[in-house]
């Protein structure tokens, strides 16, 4: 096995996500999918154990994320790839397809992660589902 | 390369008769590298002796690795003779901080009213500097520092020469970031550890302790520390950083639950030593 791992940001970003009842999703400095907690996987369609880390382009087939108003999102469009390409915070609302096949709205809460002043490791995504419309 | 170890206590000195054995200075660890290069881990009390060693010889360049600023890991700077006489040139490398300088931090503690004399008024040229964040040449060995589970900013060490390999990670609570037998990558420090001839890790705790109130203390129970040492493929582990309040003879009975936990391809665990001396090569 090659010697290397992860930013220990990231492995404790990790192992404070296992620990949480919110959804929860990190992507690494490069956008890829490398986590996303039980909760999450209750409200992607799939356990993390499942599906494994992704790469950006993978993940954004796999799920299709679009505007609430079903314009496709671009996974650098997403909260998690605004606050990973702005360095900043981000919130906002977007729509996928679960990997169990169900519709779903979420609102997410995406903040990235410096390890360094000038160095950003990854994402943690906070999300919530939220109720189907009427 | 020779380790030699100057102190191996964790947390506070503790000197007496009941850790006459092992030693009661805190954390220090000298490295003498095949081109003669001295590099110096760790700050603790044990430091103070190395300096008087260092006198007998002309003045000169010597390294010091920080892995964090914990006192029990930088009080004997204060009397580390090297710095106390002009001539000498000490390269400081410690964690970086987003706050400030390494020389600010470390002159916190060398300065009034915690220390009678400024850091600024030391005779020696210090030059203080945050590791790189890749790893780096010193003098015949190349050195790699990554930060590790602990209280603060921590690095840890591994330090490679003529193919062999030391690991030094004296305070670590990989067991905070990962189930120690989870996917290796996941578990802080294991990159460090991997496949090192030889590994002083954490090992201040019994299970009891760690499981009574210590756990997120930072610290490893000496059984994490086997575990850690497994999931790395270290060929050999030395317990460190004994907890203050341990004897010889408890470190002993620790020493035995350690040695139950090693795998069947590791050569039996260390204690480590004050005085030990071990050549790797």
């Amino acid at each position: 096995m090659a010697r290397t791992q992860p930013d220990l940001v990231l492995i404790v970003a990790r192992s404070f996500a296992t620990k949480l009842a919110t959804p929860t999703l990190i992507i690494d400095a490069r956008g890829d999918l490398i986590y996303f907690n039980a909760a999450a996987g209750d409200v992607l369609g799939r356990s993390y154990l499942d599906v494994g880390s992704l790469p950006a382009s993978r993940w954004q087939e796999l799920f299709q994320p679009r505007t609430i108003d079903e314009q496709p999102l671009a996974p650098e469009e997403t909260p998690g790839g605004i606050a990973l390409r702005e360095r900043r915070p981000v919130h906002g609302s977007f729509a996928f397809s679960g990997l169990d096949g169900h519709e779903r709205e979420i609102t997410v809460t995406a903040f990235p992660l410096f390890s360094r002043p000038d160095e950003v490791v990854g994402v943690m995504s906070i999300f919530w589902e939220l109720p189907a419309a009427p | 390369m020779i380790v030699r170890i100057w102190g191996a206590r964790g947390s506070l000195s503790a000197p007496g008769p009941a850790t006459v054995g092992y030693g009661g200075n805190t954390s220090c660890v000298e490295l003498e590298l095949a081109d003669g290069t001295t590099v110096i881990l760790d700050a603790g009390s044990g430091i103070r002796e190395l300096g008087q060693r260092l006198l007998e010889r002309e003045p000169g360049l010597v390294y010091i690795c920080l892995t964090h600023l914990h006192l029990d890991h930088v009080e004997g700077l204060g009397f580390f003779a090297p710095l106390w006489r002009a001539g000498w040139k000490l390269q400081f490398w410690g964690p970086p901080s987003p706050t400030a300088t390494l020389r600010q931090r470390i002159s916190r503690y060398l300065s009034p009213p915690l220390f009678p004399i400024g850091l600024s008024e030391a005779p020696a040229e210090a030059v203080f500097e945050d590791v790189p964040r890749e790893p780096w040449r010193v003098g015949s060995a190349v050195i790699e520092a990554q930060m590790v589970e602990h209280r603060g900013p921590t690095l840890g060490y591994r330090i490679e020469e003529e193919g062999r390999v030391f690991a030094y990670v004296p305070d670590h609570e990989p067991y905070l970031t990962a189930a120690l037998d989870d996917r290796p990558e996941w578990i802080s420090g294991w990159a460090l550890a991997a496949n090192a001839d030889l590994l002083f890790h954490d090992s201040q705790y019994t299970d009891e302790e760690y499981q009574s109130g210590r756990f997120g203390w930072g610290h490893s129970s000496a059984t994490h520390a086997a575990a850690f040492a497994r999931a790395a493929g270290v060929r050999q582990l030395a317990m460190f950083h004994h907890d203050p309040m341990r004897s010889d003879r408890e470190l002993e009975v620790l020493y035995d639950q350690v040695a139950e936990g090693v795998g069947n391809d590791q050569e039996p665990p260390l204690i480590a030593r004050e005085g030990l001396q071990i050549a790797l090569s």
